[in-house]
C-alpha cells in the first residue's frame, strides 16, 4: 500500500530516519499495541504511539476520569472529567491522528478476560498502578509469549523493563511475588510528580516502537531506573531467574490468576 | 573492602553480608527488596548467610507499584 | 560523453506537488519500493529541491546518475538504489 501525500507529510519524521523509513513505518502501521491502564503512565504512551500510526492501539480501563487524575494524565481534560477514561483517551487520540483505530476496553483486566485481551495484540503495555495488575500482567504475557514492557513509578521515581519471550527474564524473575496490601507506598499514598509518567511512559512507547521496528537494543535483561531529584538514569542488569514460578524451568504458575489482595487497592484512584 | 553498591564504590568493613548491608544502606522496605550481586538474584533467605566479598557489585531492586 | 548514457528507467515519481521535507520522503520512499540496482526518475522543481533532493539520497548512499534540465522549472533526477546495509 502506498503513502499519501498527506501521510508521506505526517509521519515524513519518521520515514526520514535510515532505522525508519518506509519499511518501519509501515510496520508501525500494521502493528496492534495494548496499553492497559489510561493513566500516568498510559496517557503519554497511549498519546505518542497514535500520533507514531501504530495502526491498532487497545485501551483497557475501567475508570471514569477524576479530577485528581488531571495532575498528570495528560490525555484527559477538565471538560472530560466523569467520562470513561477509555472513551477520553480515544478521542484525545483521534484527535491527534484520526488514521488510528482505537479498541476501548471499559472493564478491570483479570484473570478472567487478560487472555483473550492480549491474543489480540503484538505488544502490551502495562500502564496499571497495583502490584497484582503488574504480576497478572506479566504472567499472561509469558504465558501467551507476548512481549511487554513494564514501568513502575512513585514520587520522583520511576523504573521499567522489557519482556521479551524466550529472551529476557520476566517481571516475576525480578520480583517473584507481590508485597502484601500497603506493604510498599502506592502513588495515592505517597505522590508522584506527574511528568513522571511521561518520562517513563514516554520511554514504554519508544520500546514498542523499537521493537515493532525492529531497531536497536531492548531493555530485556536490564531494569532501567530514574531518579528525578538526582536526575540519574541507572541501568541494571536482571538476571533471569532458573527458579521463576512462571518463566524458570520448572513452572509452577501455568494459568494466569488473581491476587486477592485489599480490594481497595483494586478500586478507582480517587 | 571495598564494594560497588547501585553503582557507588565504596568502603565497608570485611565479612559484611547482605542482611548487615541492607541496613547499614538504610534501605527502603528492606523486606521486600531484590537484591543482586555480580547480576545474580540472591535468595531473601540468604541475605544473612550471604557474606559479600571485596569488589563485588550489590543492586537493590525496589518495588514500584504505581503507574495511574 | 557519460551525458549521452541511456539508462533504463524502472520507476518514476514525481515530487513537484509536495513541499520539504516531504520531497525527499516521496523519493525516499519511491526509492525504498526499488530493488537494489533498479533506477528511479524523479521529476523535481527548480530552487529548493534541485539543491537538496539530490544531496539528500547520496546521503542515503543512493547513486545519483544524472540531473536533466526540462526547460519548465522542473528537473529530472536518475537514481540508482542502492543496496540496504
Amino acid at each position: 500500500m502506498a503513502f499519501s501525500n498527506e501521510q508521506l507529510e505526517r509521519y515524513s519524521r519518521h520515514i526520514i530516519l535510515k532505522e525508519v523509513g518506509a519499511k518501519g513505518q509501515k510496520k508501525l502501521q500494521a502493528a496492534k499495541v495494548l496499553i492497559i491502564g489510561a493513566g500516568g503512565l498510559g496517557a503519554p504512551a497511549a498519546l505518542y504511539l497514535a500520533a507514531a500510526g501504530v495502526g491498532t492501539i487497545g485501551i483497557a480501563d475501567a475508570d471514569a476520569v477524576d479530577l485528581s487524575n488531571l495532575q498528570r494524565q495528560v490525555i484527559h481534560a477538565t471538560p472530560d472529567i466523569g467520562k470513561a477514561k477509555v472513551c477520553s483517551a480515544k478521542q484525545s487520540m483521534q484527535a491527534i491522528n484520526p488514521e488510528v483505530q482505537v479498541n476501548t476496553y471499559q472493564c478491570f483486566v483479570t484473570a478472567a478476560n487478560v487472555m483473550e485481551l492480549v491474543a489480540d495484540y503484538d505488544f502490551v503495555l502495562d500502564g496499571t498502578d497495583n502490584f497484582p495488575a503488574k504480576f497478572l500482567i506479566n504472567d499472561a504475557c509469558v504465558l501467551s509469549a507476548k512481549p511487554f514492557s513494564h514501568a513502575g513509578i512513585i514520587r520522583f521515581q520511576g523504573q521499567l523493563m522489557t519482556y521479551v519471550p524466550g529472551q529476557g527474564p520476566c517481571y516475576r524473575c525480578a520480583f517473584q511475588n507481590p508485597p502484601p496490601a500497603d506493604a510498599v507506598p502506592t502513588c495515592r499514598q505517597a505522590g508522584v510528580i506527574g511528568a513522571m509518567g511521561g518520562v517513563i511512559g514516554s520511554l514504554q512507547a519508544m520500546e514498542a516502537v523499537k521493537y515493532i521496528i525492529g531497531q536497536g537494543d531492548l531493555l530485556c535483561g536490564s531494569l532501567l531506573t530514574f531518579d528525578a531529584l538526582k536526575m540519574e538514569f541507572r541501568k541494571i542488569k536482571l538476571p533471569r531467574r532458573d527458579t521463576c514460578a512462571v518463566c524458570g524451568s520448572q513452572p509452577t504458575i501455568l494459568a494466569a490468576f488473581d491476587y486477592k489482595q485489599a480490594a481497595c487497592d483494586l478500586k478507582p484512584a480517587t | 573492602m571495598k564494594l560497588t553498591v547501585a553503582g557507588n564504590l565504596k568502603e565497608f568493613a570485611d565479612g559484611l553480608t547482605v542482611a548487615k548491608l541492607i541496613e547499614l544502606e538504610q534501605v527502603e522496605t528492606p523486606e521486600y527488596i531484590t537484591v543482586s550481586v555480580n547480576d545474580e538474584f540472591i535468595a531473601s533467605d540468604s541475605f544473612e548467610s550471604h557474606v559479600l566479598a571485596d569488589g563485588d557489585a550489590v543492586e537493590f531492586l525496589y518495588f514500584m507499584g504505581g503507574g495511574r | 560523453m557519460a551525458d549521452r548514457v541511456e539508462f533504463a528507467i524502472d520507476e518514476t515519481v514525481d515530487i513537484t506537488d509536495v513541499v520539504c521535507p516531504v520531497t525527499f520522503v516521496k523519493a525516499k520512499v519511491a526509492l525504498e519500493e526499488l530493488d537494489a540496482g533498479q533506477i528511479l526518475a524523479i521529476r523535481l522543481s527548480d530552487g529548493e529541491p534541485v539543491v537538496n533532493v539530490p544531496r539528500s539520497l547520496k546521503d542515503e548512499g543512493h547513486q545519483v546518475l544524472k540531473l536533466a534540465d526540462n526547460c519548465d522549472g522542473t528537473y529530472t533526477l536518475l537514481v540508482r538504489r542502492m543496496e540496504e546495509d
